[in-house]
């Protein structure tokens, strides 16, 4: 968390006086570190010790997080936010991480028989297949895709290309999906300054946030997530923009299938088709540059800001305008989404 | 430094947890159908080592649950489950745990067998879409190939009501539910009432009889159970939807047709329009219960399309 807000303050305009508000969010620290009071541990590490917050929207955290500090800035509580997402995975044992990841999901209509997120996300995985005939070969190109995206982040987890094939021939975890469908366990944090005070070349254009029924077995559909619809279409409209304006999409790959139904949920697939995407390359839409979750890692809450720095890098790399951050947590009971606008110059 | 984490593994199994979860067990005594399923191969801490089979599973009361399929007997999508009711570990404190899971009901085979009834046309869409208008229509333009099914509503006789409705009192109508004669029913709430609307298969086998195919006019719950009674196969399902680019856009021109229709009042214009927006969020979750999506922008151009699905029908229907 240091080095992040540490980064994220000598490459701002700001110094770390400036800082009128710090944002933590983070999921598991009291669980998996024993660590709560996570704002005060932040404000900390500042000379002024600023006024803190803590967020927690589980994997969505990060998004989370900064649609506080867009909304604190706009109700002009603070004119320089720093929000920093951070997640210290791997103190905990598998079971205990298990165990602690679950509290997202629905703790007495999901918990009690036994399910646990690949579980969520296999039961997900098998109804899309049914509808959509979706092929395992076909799901194996997601995770590839990620992987070799990853090969050129140098802040990566795994910067090691897999073919769809190993996908494919790795160990079962919960039928449909393979171990290499699933994001894995990570330590990180990511810090991003926010502020009305200074300029700057990245603005986010539109902060949004939607939420559905926190169990997947009080909704309609599995093979659609309602939240993901919604904040999108809110956070178009708020920007003003269409969907082939973006050309930077960072989305919530938890697992393989997630990136599919986003793809199709955020509209820019037809239901059924999302993972058309993966078998093409659009030239004018990078899906994933920085590996996702699935090979850039998924620090849980600190996931929903990386994503957009990430997203703000790669407007920057590309001298493009427009850009998109997807960012859910629990099977996407929440969303959050975020579009930055890079001012090109001419 | 050393982190006690039995408190986390452990908090589903608190007394009061368990106590809230005897509360709701009765409801998840129930048969259903599994909607998805998987096999987790490392289940979490507590649970018995090995694979553990999960599904999601659509009750009979119509509420999904997450549970345990006992066994190892192949199981698949649209399979029916009964419940049982088993111990599912002791806790530390002695506690014991039950849990409900579910088995496979065995119909090797009972699916493939069951004779195909024959199609039926549907046409679902929110109301002001312009179901009943295109099903008149089609009633009048290929009469020698459909024909509409009655609906049963316990509602009152309205003036503009035309021959689409047969009116029960609601005892009947519940007395012919429970008999299974009616096969499709939905309960609709205006402010006043609670409204029944449903089909009878008897009403949907006389058409079948003289040779012609039953077109039936739905919503979410009446399409479902269609499926569910005939099979999916045996339902061609057009949905039907308003012009317009946004849900909003939508929404505004069905507003539009319900108020220009002049047929009911502002408040239960209200009222339909709350349950268009549900509608049109059905159309995006459960479009696999659809073959067809058809925009009503031109009353013709949805016609024409429908009388090629009905000229394609009568041809399969006469072999």
């Amino acid at each position: 968390m240091d080095e992040a807000i540490t980064v994220a303050i000598d490459s701002s305009p700001c110094n770390a006086l400036d800082i009128d508000m710090v944002i933590v969010a983070n999921m598991l620290g009291e669980s998996t570190n024993g660590q709560a009071n996570l704002g005060s541990l932040a404000s900390s590490l500042f000379p002024h010790r600023p006024p803190s917050l803590r967020v927690e929207a589980a994997c969505a955290s990060g998004s989370v997080a900064v649609h506080t500090a867009c909304s604190l800035l706009e109700s002009k509580k603070a004119e320089s936010i720093l929000v920093v997402g951070v997640e210290k995975m791997t103190d905990a044992g598998n079971d205990e991480l298990a165990a602690a990841l679950m509290s997202a999901a629905d703790s007495e209509k999901d918990v009690p028989s036994g399910l646990t997120f690949p579980g969520i996300f296999g039961l997900i995985a098998k109804r899309y297949m049914h509808e959509h005939g979706l092929t395992r070969d076909d799901l194996s190109r997601v995770s590839a895709a990620h992987h070799k995206n990853a090969c050129k982040n140098p802040f990566a987890q795994f910067k090691k290309e897999i073919t769809p094939e190993q996908v494919s021939s790795s160990p079962e975890v919960s039928d449909p999906l393979r171990l290499l469908d699933c994001s894995p366990v990570s330590d990180g944090a990511a810090a991003c300054i926010l502020s009305t005070k200074y300029e700057s070349d990245l603005k986010i254009a539109a902060s949004q946030v939607s939420n559905d029924t926190l169990s997947i077995a009080d909704r309609p559909t599995i093979t659609s997530f309602t939240a993901t619809r919604e904040a999108t279409e809110k956070a178009l409209e708020e920007a003003q923009i269409e969907r082939s304006d973006i050309s930077a999409i960072e989305l919530h790959d938890c697992f393989s299938i997630a990136a599919i139904i986003n793809l199709e949920d955020m509209g820019f697939a037809e239901t059924g088709t999302g993972v058309k995407l993966y078998k093409k390359n659009d030239p004018n839409v990078s899906i994933n540059k920085s590996g996702g979750l699935k090979a850039c890692g998924h620090p849980v809450a600190a996931t929903g800001v990386k994503q957009i720095l990430d997203v703000s890098k790669e407007l920057e790399a590309s001298q493009k305008r427009w850009g998109l951050a997807h960012n859910f947590g629990g099977a996407a009971a929440i969303c959050g989404i975020h579009i930055l606008e890079h001012t090109v110059n001419d | 430094m050393v982190f006690t984490f039995s408190n986390t593994l452990l908090m589903t199994n608190t007394p009061p947890i368990v106590a809230r979860s005897k509360k709701q067990r009765k409801n998840l005594m129930q048969s259903g159908e599994i909607l998805s399923f998987t096999t987790i191969l490392n289940p979490p801490a507590g649970f018995p080592k090995g694979g553990r089979r999960i599904a999601l599973i659509a009750l009979e009361d119509g509420t999904n649950v997450i549970g345990c399929v006992a066994g190892n007997a192949p199981i698949s999508i649209g399979q029916s489950v009964r419940p049982r009711m088993r111990l599912a570990r002791i806790n530390k404190a002695g506690l014991r745990l039950y849990e409900a899971m579910y088995e496979p009901v065995v119909t090797i085979g009972k699916i493939m067998k069951k004779e195909f009834p024959g199609y039926i046309i549907a046409l679902t869409g929110p109301s002001g879409v312009g179901k009943t208008t295109i099903n008149g229509l089609l009633n009048k333009a290929f009469s020698d190939y459909v024909q509409h099914v009655p609906i049963l509503t316990t509602r009152k006789r309205k003036m503009q009501d035309k021959d689409e409705y047969k009116y029960v009192s609601v005892e009947k109508f519940l007395e012919l539910k429970k008999k299974g004669e009616i096969i499709s029913a939905t309960e609709i709430p205006s402010r006043s009432e609670m409204r029944w609307y449903g089909y009878r298969a008897s009403d949907i086998q006389k058409i079948w009889n003289v040779g012609k195919i039953p077109t039936v006019v739905t919503e979410i719950h009446l399409l479902k159970d269609l499926s569910k009674h005939y099979g999916r196969r045996s339902i061609l399902s057009c949905g039907l939807l308003p012009p317009g680019k946004s849900k909003r856009a939508m929404l505004s021109q069905l507003l539009h047709r319900l108020r220009k229709r002049g047929r009911d009042s502002e408040e239960s214009i209200q009222d339909r329009i709350k349950n268009a927006e549900k509608d049109l969020k059905f159309f995006d979750q459960r479009n696999d219960l659809f073959d067809h999506i058809l925009v009503n922008e031109d009353l013709n151009a949805v016609i024409e399309k429908l009388k090629g699905y009905i000229l394609k029908l009568s041809k399969a229907n006469s072999y």
